[in-house]
């Protein structure tokens, strides 16, 4: 055996097996930034950019005209009504799915998805035939003063159709994996039903509940194309923050489209900052595909 | 051996049964079932079969339906591709501003469509900022084509594919990856032959998720497209203005064009899933 | 293969996971680096197969520095704790791995693969595995599949991670003897990592006893029964 080595050992910097090169780390890295860069951060910054072109005073104005103020209005009664009902049935639902055994739960599942895979406009065409007009139940509640379509009723029922899965799709992983077992020690201990929910099941999955509201509240008072088709856009009336922005948008009226643009906008923003601070505080009991 | 009576629940001590799936399945049916069943009886047996294939069978739905689905591959395919690439890049590089760039990958799901379709109209329009240099230095025109429908789908879609495989990139062992390359294999190698290969179920669910949101997508549309019938008009467009002339079969025909289209498509890939988690073995 | 390790030590941020050691392996020897937990035994065997870098020190493969080498480059055969078999792979594209992973130059032909393949099936007497998925076997043929996938490369040196770690009593009798047995076949040097001492000791020719980064003894298993060199060797191989 000689002493000189057949391998050289060469200074190179060692990698570890798992990463990748530097010059690729970063390659990467700013590729991702520069797609998310054109893609999302430029639109958000055109809304503002937009919206204050002719100044704060300008922008702030167009919001207190009585068209803007009752779209705002309307949009937050719609989610009023809406996001209390979504979460009723979400909670209902995954109460119904995770603590029984039962056939056809798969079914059920599938159903409740549904809306996620139907296109918004064709949510609207639902409750216009179901109510519009030219069935035999829409005009026998026109004519006994509850009209559905072209007014509240029809774009309340569109957005929950829209929304219906949030809250759902959020609490049953979650209450799948908490198991049965707390509930039922409750139950030993003589609690009644609505005891060991309010006091056991609830506290469990308030966070979870939360997430599932809020993500259910940006999308009801964001919804555009279900609204659109059953609102009938009656100026004042059925119109909300949405639908107003297409209708100042379309009669140029640029910096009140992306004034009342801004406002939803800003809305998404603290609807991700709270989502995000769920996910980083209480991150153990949201689903598992949330957790970073 | 007792005879067993029939029951659709296994009987357990657990109280709430009757409340909470009576309003799970009033709810269900009412908002869901009830207005998807007359839909389908509108079309299938009010209509009739033949009568809707005359209306889709026409050179300007079919262009819609085909505008619609194809822009939806388009952009669900960039969405598939650059969502694994950003979900690698999220989880396992460390840089300035990653937790903001985290949150940002949401915001599609959380900023109206309308919001988004007037935005991305204003950046990519030909006196936008973006608009304005494409065109100047490519002519390249992206508002009021068909590349802006692809942009506002693909913004539309971008969230799915990041969110499905991110935590199948943090369950990765990294023993797996080790073994790889102490067999001699490269790290590029690694990436194509083992890595890929496990995110891909979790990345074809994305895609799925993707393509089902943006074939009907409408909001965020139809600002940018420019809406020239048979050339930019997206057949959700087409539905809007069928009810607007009170054409309700008409509508109807096509709403339930896309639903079966959708459906195939959607079946195909739960087909193309199955095959491979069985491949997989499915421990 | 000879393998010198000379002066390697090893620190993870301010924790020195190895103080300078130095070990020579004989070529064709049967090593077991035995020790507690956080004894820096797992860390030795990663060094060797280039999977970590050490802080100081030097690893020779005979006599010619290997410390610079990539694991790529390194041709170590190495079972993980975990096995990490390729699971979207069935059992022959796994062993197949390595050889198609070549260059092309130096790469075999699919007939020649799948020879060796077979031939490695055959040696860990698993021969008819060949088509199933790794999710489809039991621990010990899990075990058996990642040493002939190791194995495959025609690598110079055998390294295992606590390769009997996660399996039963019984089948860590026969997989034990399954080692001892391919370890002379093929006459690679071979180190494994152990926390258990009467597996060091019935299987390797030469017992490396480790504990809180340091070698304490190293020795045949008679010569350190009958004399332990240390306070801490006596106690855990009385244990």
């Amino acid at each position: 055996m000689t002493d000189t080595p057949a391998i050289p050992a060469r200074p190179r910097p060692f990698r570890p097996a798992t990463t990748e090169p530097a010059l690729v780390k970063w390659s990467l890295i700013g590729l991702c930034l520069a797609v998310l860069t054109v893609l999302l951060f430029a639109p958000l910054y055109a809304v503002f950019d937009e919206a204050l072109r002719r100044g704060w005073a300008f922008a702030l104005a167009s919001l207190s005209e009585p068209d803007a103020q009752s779209a705002i209005r309307l949009t937050l009664l719609v989610a009023a009504i809406t996001v209390p009902l979504n979460a009723a049935f979400g909670i209902a639902a995954a109460w119904a799915i995770t603590k029984f055994d039962w056939r056809g739960k798969a079914w059920v599942i599938t159903f409740i998805d549904l809306p996620f895979s139907i296109s918004p406009v064709v949510a609207g065409l639902l409750f216009i035939l179901m109510f519009g007009a030219n069935s035999a139940l829409g005009m026998w509640l026109v004519a006994n003063g509850l009209p559905v379509v072209f007014a509240v009723p029809g774009i309340v029922l569109a957005t929950m159709f829209i929304t219906f899965p949030f809250v759902a799709r959020e609490l049953i992983p979650v209450m799948l994996e908490q198991g049965r077992a707390e509930e039922e020690a409750a139950l030993t201990l003589g609690a009644s039903g609505w005891r060991t929910f309010l006091t056991v099941t609830l506290p469990n999955i308030r966070w979870a509940l939360l997430y599932g509201v809020l993500l259910c509240n940006a999308r009801a008072m964001g919804e555009f194309g279900a609204v659109a088709v059953v609102s009938g856009k009656i100026r004042g009336q059925t119109t909300t923050m949405p639908l107003m922005i297409e209708m100042f948008y379309n009669e140029y009226l640029s910096v009140a489209a992306f004034t009342m643009a801004g406002v939803l906008a800003l809305l998404a923003l603290v609807t991700l900052t709270l989502k995000s601070a769920l996910e980083w505080r209480y991150a153990d009991q949201l689903a598992a595909t949330h957790r970073h | 051996m007792a005879a067993r009576t029939f029951s659709v629940r296994a009987p357990t001590p657990m109280p709430g049964w009757g409340l909470s799936f009576g309003i799970m399945l009033t709810m269900l049916s009412v908002v869901v079932l009830i207005p998807m069943a007359v839909l389908l009886w509108r079309g299938f047996v009010g209509f009739g079969a033949a009568g809707m294939w005359e209306v889709v069978n026409r050179p300007r739905v079919w262009n819609a339906l085909e505008l619609s689905f194809r822009a939806a591959l388009i952009a669900s395919l960039f969405n598939l591709v650059f969502g694994v690439l950003l979900a690698w890049v999220l989880v396992r590089y460390r840089f300035p501003g990653k937790r903001i760039v985290d949150a940002a990958v949401d915001l599609p799901f959380a900023l109206p469509t309308a919001v988004a379709g007037i935005a991305l109209t204003a950046i990519y329009a030909p006196n936008g900022m973006f608009g304005s240099a494409l065109m100047q230095s490519f002519g390249l025109r992206v508002a009021y084509t068909e590349i802006g429908i692809w942009i506002a789908l693909i913004f539309v879609g971008l969230p799915f594919v990041v969110r499905t495989v991110q935590p199948v990139i943090e369950e990765i062992d990294r023993e797996t990856e080790e073994a790889s390359a102490t067999l001699g294999a490269s790290r590029l190698r690694t990436l194509t032959h083992v890595i890929l290969p496990m995110l891909a179920p979790a990345a074809l669910t994305g895609f799925a998720l993707a393509l089902a949101r943006s074939v009907g997508e409408y909001g965020s549309v139809i600002f940018i497209a420019g809406n020239l019938p048979n050339v930019t008009e997206i057949a959700p467009l087409l539905i809007v203005i069928r009810l607007e002339e009170f054409d309700y079969d008409g509508a109807v025909a096509i709403a339930i064009a896309m639903l079966v289209i959708s459906f195939a498509l959607l079946l195909a890939i739960n087909l193309i899933q199955i095959w491979s988690r069985r491949r997989m073995g499915a421990a | 293969m000879n393998i010198d390790i000379e002066e390697i030590s090893k620190d993870f941020g301010t924790t020195a996971a190895l103080h300078p050691v130095s070990l020579s392996i004989p070529s064709g020897t049967l090593v077991a680096l035995l020790g507690p937990s956080g004894s820096g035994k797992t860390t030795l065997l990663r060094i060797l197969g280039g999977l970590e870098f050490p802080t100081a020190g030097r690893v020779l493969f005979d006599a010619s520095d290997a410390t610079g080498l990539s694991v790529q480059e390194r041709r170590a055969g190495f079972v993980f704790q975990s096995y990490a078999l390729f699971r979207h792979m069935t059992v022959f594209d796994n062993i197949a791995y390595g050889l198609r992973a070549r260059p092309r130059r130096s790469r075999p032909g699919g007939p020649e693969i799948a020879r060796r393949v077979n031939r490695l099936l055959s040696l860990i007497k698993l021969p008819d595995i060949g088509a199933r998925y790794p999710s489809q076997l039991s621990g010990g043929q899990r075990q058996r599949v990642a040493l002939a996938r190791a194995l495959a490369i025609e690598p110079r040196m055998l390294l295992l991670d606590e390769p009997f770690g996660a399996l039963d009593a019984k089948v860590r009798r026969e997989l034990r003897q399954g080692l001892r047995d391919i370890h002379d076949t093929t006459g690679l040097t071979t180190v494994f990592v152990t926390h258990d001492q009467e597996e060091a000791m019935q299987l390797a020719d030469l017992v490396v006893v480790m504990s809180m980064g340091r070698i304490e003894q190293v020795g045949r298993p008679e010569d350190i029964r009958a004399r332990p060199g240390t306070e801490f060797v006596r106690e855990f191989i009385s244990a």
